[in-house]
């Protein structure tokens, strides 16, 4: 970790400083550390912890947040009362600076989000692809030897500042925390209780800022959702913001009920127009058998190429995350084969294309957590405000049984049997997932038909903003004989999920479904250009098929949420700096 | 140390490591990249996931005398990728174009290729045809209605006669025949070695996925 923030540094040079809260000047490292080492010798006082989430977390949220967020502060210590669900992942979006590093105030960014985007490209409008002039005027002064002589002359920051950022991260404590003087240590414990204090402030803040605009009266307020969504969505809360993000779910509380009745049914009827490909067929019995039989089939309306694209579904479903427990379900397997198939005969310009079996499986996965949240929330009698309209259903004897179930708190997507499931509650997760995911791909409809021009834009693309970003690196490449498309077309054919783990993708779609255009077109060039850059000096000292290797299986196995964040961030400020330029990449 | 002054040796008196660009073709799921898996790193994976775009690995292959390193392009099966297999063949000196035995469409696509690699690739590319999942048929009596196997090996040797090509069948899943494709092209590709090779002789110590497995005196290294 360590080492490649110091190697992201380097590629960012001197440039060092923060971000303001709005996105307008920042302020230099050195003062916003200043306003850190505060932290190591506060009090246990109510009022000094205050202090401190207001020096590390209340500068980055936005306005009535930050009242909001100190008012809950005092109700919550330690082992007050958490967030309601389960806490899942890390929604700490804010990374404290390590010394040399100045992405991390990129976070900061990331929170005023909208506000910042305009102020960004009034501040940047005029020039266009040169990032070091930029900096110049943002940054009036000479920040990186600032920051050497400061962390020189003050050796105990060397020390502080990781010890800070991974109590944020409890997971990430390094296993030989360097020896700190008795009274350092027990600051240090005082650090961690009240880092983990602000982070699940943060969380329920957060939570509760959801809450309230998912539950408003009318209309929910889309523009509100985004600028939340874009730092991560609660997992509780993902399906419901997602369906809303992608426009499947109406934002007016009203229509709500009716268009999914819509939707679902016409869902269940191409699936019934459809049908006359043994759809339900189990994998169980996909064996020597039933492939015999199938080319035997008789082939009333359904066309040879049909069959053929089924065929290849089929093949392809098998072997779609063939290492998590979900995945290995017959009825997941023929949930995806029947929403794909549908997607796939419904978009004959296209068809069905590899990478499309793995973008399906983020929202059936979410659609499916959701339900047995729903239930378990159903259990509790808790939480209805925020259920998927006409989800539940009292009257079908497989959800009682799950209701029953003694397991139930404790079933997650990621293990669950879909074959539990009524065939109503299939139906269901079947038709949302096969929406959003029609939804997503009416946004990259150009990737996946004949000669994929969208994904050979991309790629263009890409090669064209490394050429601004990071020059060394495209000089380094076109000496070695590297072609963008042997490492990157993967990357847009399947939005980096080869590369990335799925809930670390899950994550990156709350970002990517809260951009407007949505995010998987043109901000993922961005994403891949972060993701590319995060590597870079280690491959400027690679050769041709070094370079290959290490891209084809980058080390992203240790990835964090923060890993990802800190990615999103970058390619939020290349977007903002470049996407008006988009001339120049042509 | 020692490994130093025997590449030394090697370096002065064996004849060089010859680096050979090699493709593999054919219809999706016929096991192209598991038998490259089962190639290089003797292994075999039941699901393994589709191959988008291509995949690149390398081995090294000792034959008689001689070590060639395959340089080895693992391209994506599915048609609508096919737009981007030129890039890989274009500078290939050796194809493996791979049907299953089980699926007569898969054979079908594999003649596309052949003819496309006479067209388009290189004139003295070494191709051999290999008829994968060999595994599915080992228990078939010969006439057997209920044989899986729908493409015989007639069938597949009057292809390669008719084109000069290798045949084979192999089973990525058992390892029957696989290292003898690779021995096989190994012999035909001629023996000078290219004058260019793409990347510089002595830089790849990491690069070796052969673990474990000293170099045989003869046959593949593997």
């Amino acid at each position: 970790m360590g080492k490649k923030k110091q190697e992201m540094s380097q590629v960012y040079g001197s440039n060092e400083f923060i971000f303001g809260e709005r996105g307008g000047r920042g302020k230099h490292l050195s003062s916003f550390l200043k306003n850190l080492s505060l932290t190591g010798s506060s009090t246990r006082s109510g009022e000094a912890e205050d202090d401190v989430n207001r020096n590390i977390y209340g500068e980055l949220s936005y306005g009535p947040a930050q009242s909001m967020q100190r008012r809950s502060s005092s109700s919550v210590r330690l082992s007050g009362r958490s967030v309601s669900g389960p806490v899942g992942s890390s929604y700490a979006h804010m990374g404290v600076p390590e010394k040399n590093l100045s992405l991390y105030s990129n976070q900061s960014i990331a929170n005023s989000n909208p506000s910042l985007k305009k102020s960004t490209k009034l501040k940047y409008k005029d020039l266009d692809d040169d990032w070091d002039a930029d900096l110049e005027k943002v940054d009036e002064a000479p920040v990186a030897k600032t920051t050497k002589s400061f962390s020189n002359s003050n050796p105990r920051y060397d020390n502080q500042m990781p010890v800070m950022v991974d109590s944020l991260y409890p997971d990430l404590i390094p296993v030989s925390q360097p020896a700190l003087p008795d009274k350092d240590s027990m600051d240090y414990e005082d650090l961690k209780m009240k880092m983990e204090v602000s982070r699940l402030n943060q969380l329920n803040s957060k939570y509760m800022k959801f809450h309230k605009v998912l539950t408003s009266d009318a209309n929910i307020d889309l523009t509100e959702l985004r600028k939340l969504s874009w730092n991560g969505i609660p997992q509780e809360l993902r399906a419901l913001s997602w369906q809303l993000l992608l426009g499947y779910l109406p934002t007016n509380h009203s229509r709500q009920q009716s268009t999914l009745k819509r939707k679902r049914q016409e869902y269940a009827e191409g699936i019934n127009t459809v049908s006359n490909i043994d759809l339900d067929e189990d994998a169980a019995n996909a064996n020597a058998e039933a492939s015999r039989s199938e080319l035997s089939l008789p082939s009333t309306t359904s066309s040879n190429r049909d069959k053929q694209i089924y065929h290849q579904i089929k093949i392809d479903v098998k072997r779609t995350n063939p290492t998590i427990k979900l995945y290995g379900y017959p009825a997941t397997q023929r949930s995806l084969r029947k929403v794909l198939f549908l997607w796939a005969i419904r978009h004959p310009a296209s068809g069905y294309v590899q990478g499309i079996n793995d973008l399906v499986t983020p929202f059936y996965q979410i659609f499916l957590q959701n339900y047995l949240w729903q239930l378990q929330k159903k259990r509790t009698g808790e939480g209805e405000e925020l259920f998927i309209p006409n989800l539940l259903d009292d009257n079908d004897e497989c959800e009682k049984a799950i209701l029953d179930d003694p397991q139930l708190a404790r079933l997650s997507a990621d293990t669950f049997d879909p074959g539990r499931l009524s065939s109503r509650a299939t139906l269901i997760i079947e038709a949302d997932t096969y929406w959003c995911l029609s939804r997503l791909l009416d946004n990259i409809t150009d990737n996946y038909i004949h000669e994929q021009p969208g994904i050979i834009r991309q790629v263009g693309d890409l090669r064209n903003l490394i050429s601004k970003i990071d020059v060394e690196l495209l000089q380094h490449f076109d000496s070695e004989g590297i072609e963008f498309l042997q490492f990157s077309f993967r990357w847009m054919n399947c939005l980096l999920m080869r590369e990335i783990s799925i809930p670390l993708i899950i994550r990156m779609w709350d970002t990517y479904l809260s951009e407007t255009p949505l995010g998987f077109n043109s901000f993922h060039v961005y994403v891949c250009a972060a993701f590319l850059i995060k590597f870079s000096n280690e491959l400027k000292h690679k050769e041709f098929q070094e370079i290959i290797l290490f891209l084809q299986n980058p080390p992203t196995s240790g990835w964090t949420e923060r890993d990802v964040e800190l990615m999103l961030s970058e390619a939020f400020i290349w977007h903002s700096l470049y996407k008006n330029a988009s001339a120049h990449l042509r | 140390m020692e490994l130093k002054s025997y590449d030394k040796y090697r370096m002065s008196f064996a004849p060089p490591t010859t680096s050979v660009k090699l493709v593999l073709l054919g219809e999706a799921a016929v096991g192209k990249s598991s038998l490259v898996l089962r190639f290089v790193s003797n292994d075999f994976q039941e699901n393994k996931e589709p191959t988008i775009g291509a995949a690149f690995l390398t081995q090294k292959c000792t034959i008689g005398e001689r070590t060639i390193k395959y340089e080895i392009w693992d391209t994506a099966g599915q048609e609508r990728f096919a737009s981007l297999a030129p890039m890989y063949y274009r500078n290939a000196q050796a194809a493996l174009v791979v049907y299953d035995i089980t699926k007569p469409a898969s054979f079908i696509k594999a003649r596309h290729w052949v003819k496309e690699l006479h067209e388009q690739a290189s004139k003295d590319i070494t191709i051999a045809l290999v008829g994968n999942k060999h595994d599915l048929v080992e228990d078939d009596n010969d006439g057997d209605d209920s044989s899986l196997r729908k493409v015989s090996i007639e069938e597949g040797q009057k292809l390669a006669d008719e084109e000069g090509l290798l045949f084979f069948e192999t089973s990525a899943k058992t390892a029957y025949n696989v290292n003898e494709v690779f021995v096989g092209i190994g012999s035909k590709i001629p023996e000078a070695p290219l004058l260019k090779p793409q990347q510089p002789q002595a830089t790849d110590g990491r690069i070796d996925l052969s673990t474990g497995t000293a170099p045989a005196a003869d046959g593949c290294a593997c």
